[in-house]
């Protein structure tokens, strides 16, 4: 086995033992309590979470207005609906939504360093953390998208935004043939994460 | 590299934890709870883990080690604390500052 291959057994130890290390030094210099960050993290896990941009999606499917106004000004109309409050850190601020339409496909990636919207979309699936992930598609993304299952005509243009920079972008998919019947709330159900990542469309109602 | 596909999980894995081990999750917690409370600015810890994880890629391949997220996450808390002093003596809380 060469040196290629041969990584230190304790890393995984090692990032914990600092981490512990860094939160218990901060809470002895008061910085701040044993409380706090399981507070933070439970406001996290039980807030910021991608029901939050189902029901955006869905309004912006039932209301063209609210979808104009959507993509016109992101943070404005998201504080039309009764959601959660975003963090300090959470970036809900710089919220800015595109929206797919005939020929056109959004895809949102972060090349440097992974940020991602978390208010509407939660936490990122580990994958799109990957640098192969970014690095392929900003470079290939039809190659990309037609790997994740999602297959579009040479004539679909795909639009890649990059978070990068100071937009959190979430994509509004196409509302699914054959859900005009539905209800808000049924058809949130229909958007995923992936969706609004752009890595996959809406789940039509006979897939779901 | 243009040959490495994605793995098939990618779009099926819905139901997989965020986080995979409890030191990363604590890690994230820390980082955003640092930034709520005012003691750096999100972009503060963006940029150095934009820094974090540039090092990582600029790294020739043989020298820098499986890809671990979280570790850059780390590297960056680490850096962003030390850079605004919150471990220094005389630091001033700015929950106190503004009070």
């Amino acid at each position: 086995m060469t040196a290629q291959f041969s990584y230190p057994s304790d890393r995984e130890e090692s990032s914990a033992a600092q981490v512990r290390a860094l939160e218990a030094l901060l809470i002895e210099k008061g910085v701040i309590t044993s409380g706090t960050v399981d507070k933070v993290l439970s406001y996290f896990e039980s807030e910021m979470t991608p029901l939050n941009g189902r029901k955006i999606v869905a309004r912006a499917w039932v209301d063209p207005d609210f979808a104009r106004r959507l993509v016109a000004d992101t943070p404005a109309a998201v504080a039309e609906l009764d959601l959660p409050e975003g963090m300090a850190g959470a970036e809900g601020e710089h919220l800015a939504a595109v929206m797919n339409e005939p020929g056109i496909h959004n895809l949102v990636i972060c090349s440097l360093c992974s940020c991602f919207p978390w208010p509407v979309l939660g936490l990122p699936p580990y994958w799109y953390k990957n640098p192969v992930f970014r690095a392929r598609a900003a470079r290939e993304p039809r190659a990309v998208l037609h790997e994740l299952g999602v297959s579009l005509g040479p004539d679909t243009e795909i639009r890649v935004w990059d978070s990068s920079g100071h937009s959190r972008w979430f994509v509004v998919p196409e509302r699914p043939a054959g859900t005009e019947g539905m209800s808000e709330e049924e058809l949130a159900q229909l958007v995923t994460t992936e969706a609004m990542i752009g890595v996959a469309l809406a789940t039509s109602p006979a897939e779901s | 590299m243009a040959k490495t596909r994605l793995h098939p999980t990618c779009v099926t894995d819905l139901e997989a934890p965020t986080f995979d081990e409890d030191w990363q999750r604590r890690a994230f917690g820390l980082a955003v709870a640092l930034a709520e409370f005012g003691h750096y600015r999100w972009d503060d810890f963006q940029q150095a883990l934009i820094a974090a994880i540039g090092s990582w890629q600029d790294a020739p391949c043989n020298t820098r080690g499986r890809w671990e997220y979280y570790e850059h996450w780390v590297t960056a808390l680490n850096n962003v604390v030390r850079q605004h002093g919150l471990l220094e003596d005389g630091y001033i809380n700015p929950e106190d500052a503004s009070a």
